[in-house]
């Protein structure tokens, strides 16, 4: 297939096995001699401990522990604070203390039952109210401030006609990947080999090399078909793989560790639940003279990814405006609770989900229709960035706005809706927007600094090309856009573009499939790798190229001063949602959602489409269905149904556009996609259900309790 | 460690009542109530503690038949079945439409719903209104229970272990009834109520005849009370404020719910007293 | 000893009465095109066909099914009502991740069988037991109207 125009979408590359169910996940594979292990989890929230006492093991069954890891007893992520057995303290209910392994599942959940550990329990801390209000340094994981000076932010406030101050929450979200989280550790007598379901093969091999303090070539780790990350497979897997190969030598078996759903949705990483305060200085027409944001992220036990976490929520806490005097500063502060991680979007979401509450309450202070309001503070191309960065390129919101304007007709839906209003007693409807974007890219200098990706081509002698990076399908379709990619460059059918799952002993690093580089960096040295494979194409010959990053230094970022351009490119969008809301009960229906976005060039339109529907669909759900909590540091639904995540019957037709704007430095001008689309969900359905029931929101999700409370509220002050 | 687990499936219901005679019995029909509530960890079969009895395959557990003005609803009869049946009141369809997902109504029954008896059974409060009967068997003979006396807390249902439920039982179903149902659940599908409401009605020469309210999933078991219905009787529609109003206070007093990982007290009732002063603030109430 | 029909074929297993038919399906019969992404009977990903009726194996007890005719995914791939959902999922682009496809081709057959040409609303309804986290859903309701028109009643 010779494609004219790569936007044009073709089959996917594993259609075939993903609808006969034949294609094998990480739980449908058995070994020989595997055995099962099962995790001994803390009990209690924070504490250290006293002792441990396992029951007589039968036969064939073991326990391992921390003293069965040969190298330090950390999983190697960014810092050295999360144990792989915890084996002094405890820091969070469901942490990790020791493994059993053994062939019968039955026999080794009855063996889980009787290992008796005795804890001194301490005082733990439960929820990111209760540590800011420690305020203390103990507390803090990761922390960045910056912007505009204090001292001119207060001369600015003496000046003003109103302090406007908020406070805004947002909740938990969890990622219910349809695949719940599972490892394989294969023992052989010279290697481990560790497979599973997973987005960063690398991020698991540095992990293991570390723990296992063995040789380059004594463990390999290899991508089973992965059913769904979205984040979640991000930095979790590492541990699990710490697990199953520290067994998995420790037994000399082949060791499998795959979790029920309920102990997924307990035990492993979710979105960063978040405090943000706004203390912005208005003049006379409800103008912004200044803005100050502080961010709270809830980071639970262990810093993990939170710091990056913290920077990319930071980067947008301006939204898409250009605000002057603007400062912020973020924290990271630990609680005893599940600690949190990379979930699509990774603190964009909760940033936008703020920023755009802020400025729409702002809006009505100021009586202006609230997407009125924020065009006027739109930044455009050359504006510098929040961080003294610029934004080089075409901004085409405003296009994207008044194009959406139109197939939405906004201005009327608004004003039927507000004569409707009157009428209808039970039933209210609404409409709201949100304007967003995504830096693309790993944060700052971490493609130039820590990733530094390599790609490699390998031809065989019969002219088959095959992709050698280190990246994981998730869903997401890089089997098949990457492989277009270079079946364009190369002028080949894309048949003959072969992309096999990533294999540590195979493949060179080629980053982690995280924060939308895959397309836009990832493709880009395949589109560069291709172009020099075909210039030095000789057919029947074993060839083989290699591409490295190249940074394109624009202002250099520099992570202590918090400043430069965090971001090479980003891409950028448009919702509007309309809702009916009832009173009587708090639901919400969502009636119309429509975006428009622009990702550079689109490499496959069925898969970009796939994108916008699954993104907006989990965006719109942060916004008002999903809800989780934690109480005394033990999460409250274990079930799907608890949780709630959207059905097929939550969810409408979502109209959506898609805008060309080619970026240099991307493939076919392809920028990161993936994430963006999650980002606009929330703010816009808040924007709706406060236009349908006029009042403000400060949260996120707006539950139907949250709905009636405040409808409550509200009659309570009337009569 | 595998213990022996005794297991039965007969021909005929009555083989079935002699072997539950002999020895206390998990009844599964369906099985989608009974094996979660007992499930395992992933791999591994369910810990059900007593010897096991299937049912649902036996066909005099599956019969919908008018008797007189009754309606008798085989205890094994699944929803979609019930869905399928032209006997089965309209408003007792729209209810089990709510009820998971069509995977879940192939399997599901009637009598699996009522003897879980969870505070949140999606088809109880409509049971409640309709005064429905729960017709007991037993090599003894049969014994007809009250649904709200059969149903006496979360789990709890006064079934000796020799008997099964083997009928339900709608009396006078089929005269000119307004009835409603509400569900209130945290999706349109798969949700697991927060709040439900059932409103009957029977209007008698423009006034109230009977009237019958039930609550789910904001007590232990459905909150009703014939106290507080009588007090509407003989009332002309549309109901004064003044009466609303009362009524409304009266359940304010009754409903009693609690926190959960689901939703809040405070939310439960309010909705649930909204649902209530809609109904009665019905304009007119047609027979459906 | 339990006998029931799997796939056309006529089979027996000696497991536990209260074993999950999930687990019977995966492990003794190594079909692992059924799958388990909930274990509660509420993502959909284990459906499949008892009695020619739409069901989730991981809440049935195989005691249950003695006799009974059970098909999985794996029984139903060489039929034409599965190739027209084969292509009409590819060309609509329904399959992401793919871990709920398999369930999800199970309850499209179970609702274009039943129903040859459903509306939006009634396809919605028909896949609400079926979980998604990837698409959204709306690609699949395409796939699945799709398969409709194509199939015209197969």
């Amino acid at each position: 297939m010779n494609l004219k125009d790569i936007s044009t979408s073709v089959p996917k590359k594993d259609h075939k096995g993903k609808v006969s169910g034949q294609l094998p996940y990480i739980s449908d594979v058995k070994m020989e001699n595997m055995v099962y292990g099962v995790l001994y989890r803390s009990p209690i929230a924070y504490g250290k401990i006293i002792s441990i006492q396992l029951p007589n093991l039968p036969e064939g069954y073991e326990a391992v522990g921390a003293e069965h890891i040969p190298g330090p007893n950390y999983v190697k992520i960014i810092k050295e604070d999360q144990p792989i057995f915890a084996n002094e303290w405890v820091n969070y209910i469901g942490e990790p203390i020791l493994m059993l392994t053994g062939k019968d599942l039955d026999i080794l959940y009855s063996l889980l039952n009787e290992v008796k550990v005795e804890f001194e329990e301490h005082q733990a801390i439960y929820t990111l109210d209760e540590a800011i209000k420690q305020k203390s340094v103990s507390l803090v994981l990761a922390s960045y401030e910056f912007g505009e000076s204090l001292e001119n932010i207060s001369a600015i406030e003496q000046g003003a006609h109103q302090i406007i101050e908020e406070e805004y929450d947002t909740g938990y979200q969890e990622h219910v990947y349809l695949e719940p989280q599972g490892m394989l550790a294969v023992y052989k007598d010279d290697e481990i080999v560790v497979q599973g379901s997973m987005q960063c093969l690398y991020y698991i091999k540095n992990a293991l090399l570390s723990a296992l303090a063995c040789g380059d070539d004594e463990v390999r780790v290899v991508q089973s078909p992965t059913g769904g990350g979205f984040g979640g497979k991000e930095d979790y897997p590492s541990m699990m793989a710490c697990h199953v190969a520290v067994a998995a030598r420790a037994v000399k078996k082949s060791v499998m560790l795959v979790f029920d759903r309920s102990e997924d949705m307990l035990v492993t990483t979710k979105r960063h639940p978040a405090k943000l305060k706004y203390r912005t200085a208005l003049d006379k027409e409800g103008n912004i003279l200044s803005m100050c944001v502080d961010l709270f992220l809830d980071g639970g036990a262990n810093v993990g990814l939170s710091s990056v976490v913290l920077q990319r929520a930071l980067l947008n806490s301006a939204g898409v405006y250009k605000i002057p005097h603007f400062h912020a500063k973020g924290y990271v502060l630990k609680t005893n609770t599940v600690p949190n991680g990379a979930f699509r979007g990774f603190g964009a979401p909760q940033s936008f989900a703020g920023i755009e509450s802020h400025i729409g309450h702002l809006s009505k202070l100021a009586k202006i229709d609230p997407l009125e309001y924020k065009r006027k503070y739109l930044v455009k191309q050359g504006d510098p960035t929040i961080t003294k960065g610029k934004f080089r390129d075409p901004i085409l919101v405003e296009d994207m706005i008044e194009d959406v304007l139109n197939v939405s007709e906004y201005n009327k839906k608004k004003e039927d809706f507000q004569r409707l209003n009157q009428q209808n007693q039970r039933y209210k409807k609404g409409i709201g927007t949100s304007l967003f974007l995504h830096g693309c890219g790993f944060t700052g200098s971490g493609e130039r600094d820590h990733i530094k990706a390599e790609v490699k081509l390998v031809k065989s002698k019969d002219d088959q090309v095959s992709l050698k990076i280190s990246n994981s399908d998730m869903g997401q379709g890089i089997l098949t856009t990457l492989c277009k990619i270079v079946a364009k460059e190369l002028n080949l059918p894309f048949e003959d573009i072969l992309y096999p799952y990533p294999d540590t002993k195979e493949v060179p690093d080629s980053g982690p499939t995280v924060a939308s580089r895959t397309t836009m960096i990832v493709g880009k040295l395949l589109e560069r790798a291709a172009k020099k494979l075909k210039n030095q194409w000789q057919t029947g010959v074993e060839q083989e190229v290699v591409e490295h990053y190249v940074h394109r230094e624009m202002i250099p970022w520099d992570e202590k001063t918090f400043t430069g351009d965090a971001y090479p490119a980003y891409s950028w969008g448009v919702n509007i949602v309309e809702v009916e809301v009832d009173t009587l009960t708090g639901n919400l229906k969502l009636e119309k959602v429509y975006g428009n976005y622009e990702v550079g060039k689109v490499i496959d339109e069925r898969i970009m489409k796939g994108q916008i529907d699954g993104g907006l669909a989990q965006g719109l759900a942060y916004g008002y269905l999903e809800k989780m909590t934690s109480k005394q540091g033990r999460i409250q639904q274990k079930s799907i149904s608890d949780y709630g995540p959207p059905t097929s019957l939550d969810i409408v037709s979502i109209e959506s556009k898609v805008f060309d704007n080619p970026y240099a430095d991307g493939p076919y001008g392809a920028k990161g996609a993936g994430e963006l689309t999650l980002i606009g969900g929330a703010p816009a359905v808040q924007a709706a259900i406060e236009d349908a029931l006029r009042t403000s929101f400060q949260q996120i999700p707006i539950t139907p309790e949250v709905i009636i409370e405040s409808l409550w509220m509200r009659e309570g002050e009337e009569g | 460690m595998i213990e022996k687990i005794t297991a039965y499936r007969f021909e005929r219901l009555d083989e079935t009542l002699s072997q539950l005679n002999r020895e206390d019995c998990a009844i599964i029909a369906g099985g989608t109530d009974v094996m979660v509530l007992h499930k395992s960890r992933r791999g591994v079969p369910p810990k059900i503690p007593k010897p096991i009895v299937f049912i649902n395959h036996l066909s005099e557990l599956k019969q919908v038949y008018q008797h007189h003005k009754d309606l008798h609803i085989g205890a094994c009869c699944t929803y979609s079945e019930l869905l399928e049946n032209p006997l089965i009141p309209f408003a007792l369809k729209n209810a089990i439409k709510t009820i998971a997902a069509p995977a879940i109504r192939n399997r599901g029954t009637l009598g699996g719903n009522i003897c879980n008896a969870s505070p949140a059974g999606d088809m109880l409060p409509l049971l409640y209104v309709y005064n429905a009967k729960v017709l007991l068997r037993s090599v003894k003979g049969d014994r007809m229970v009250e649904i709200s006396d059969f149903i006496q807390g979360p789990r709890q249902v006064q079934r000796f272990h020799n008997e099964m439920v083997t009928e339900i039982i709608l009396p006078f179903v089929l005269g000119d009834s307004h009835v409603v149902f509400e569900k209130v659940g945290n999706r349109n599908a798969d949700a697991i109520a927060k709040v439900s409401f059932a409103g009957f009605v029977r209007m008698s020469k423009g006034r109230i005849d009977d009237i019958r309210f039930a609550f789910g999933a904001v007590g232990p078991t459905m909150v009703r009370s014939i106290d507080i219905e009588r007090r509407l009787v003989g009332k002309t529609i549309p109901l004064a404020d003044a009466d609303i109003a009362e009524i409304v206070a009266a359940f304010d007093k009754i409903i009693r719910p609690i926190d959960d990982q689901r939703s809040t007290a405070a939310y439960r009732k309010t909705v649930a007293l909204h649902l209530l002063r809609y109904f009665l603030s019905m304009k007119q109430y047609q027979p459906n | 000893m339990i006998t029931f029909t799997l796939n056309g074929r006529t089979v027996e297993t000696d497991a536990p009465v209260t074993a999950r038919l999930l687990d019977l399906l995966r492990e003794e019969f190594e079909l692992i095109g059924t799958k388990e992404g909930c274990g509660e009977g509420e993502c959909g990903a284990c459906s499949v066909f008892v009695n020619n009726l739409l069901q989730n194996s991981c809440l049935i007890p195989i005691g249950s099914i003695a006799g009974a005719d059970i098909q999985t995914i794996e029984g139903i791939i060489e039929t034409k009502q599965f190739k027209i959902l084969d292509e009409s999922y590819s060309i609509a682009g329904g399959v992401q991740c793919g871990y709920c496809i398999p369930g999800m081709i199970m309850a499209s057959a179970a609702l274009l069988s039943e129903n040859p040409h459903p509306s939006e609303a009634e396809i919605r309804e028909g896949i609400s037991g079926n979980l998604c986290r990837c698409t959204g859903y709306n690609m699949i309701v395409d796939a699945i109207n799709l398969a409709a028109k194509k199939g015209d009643g197969l």
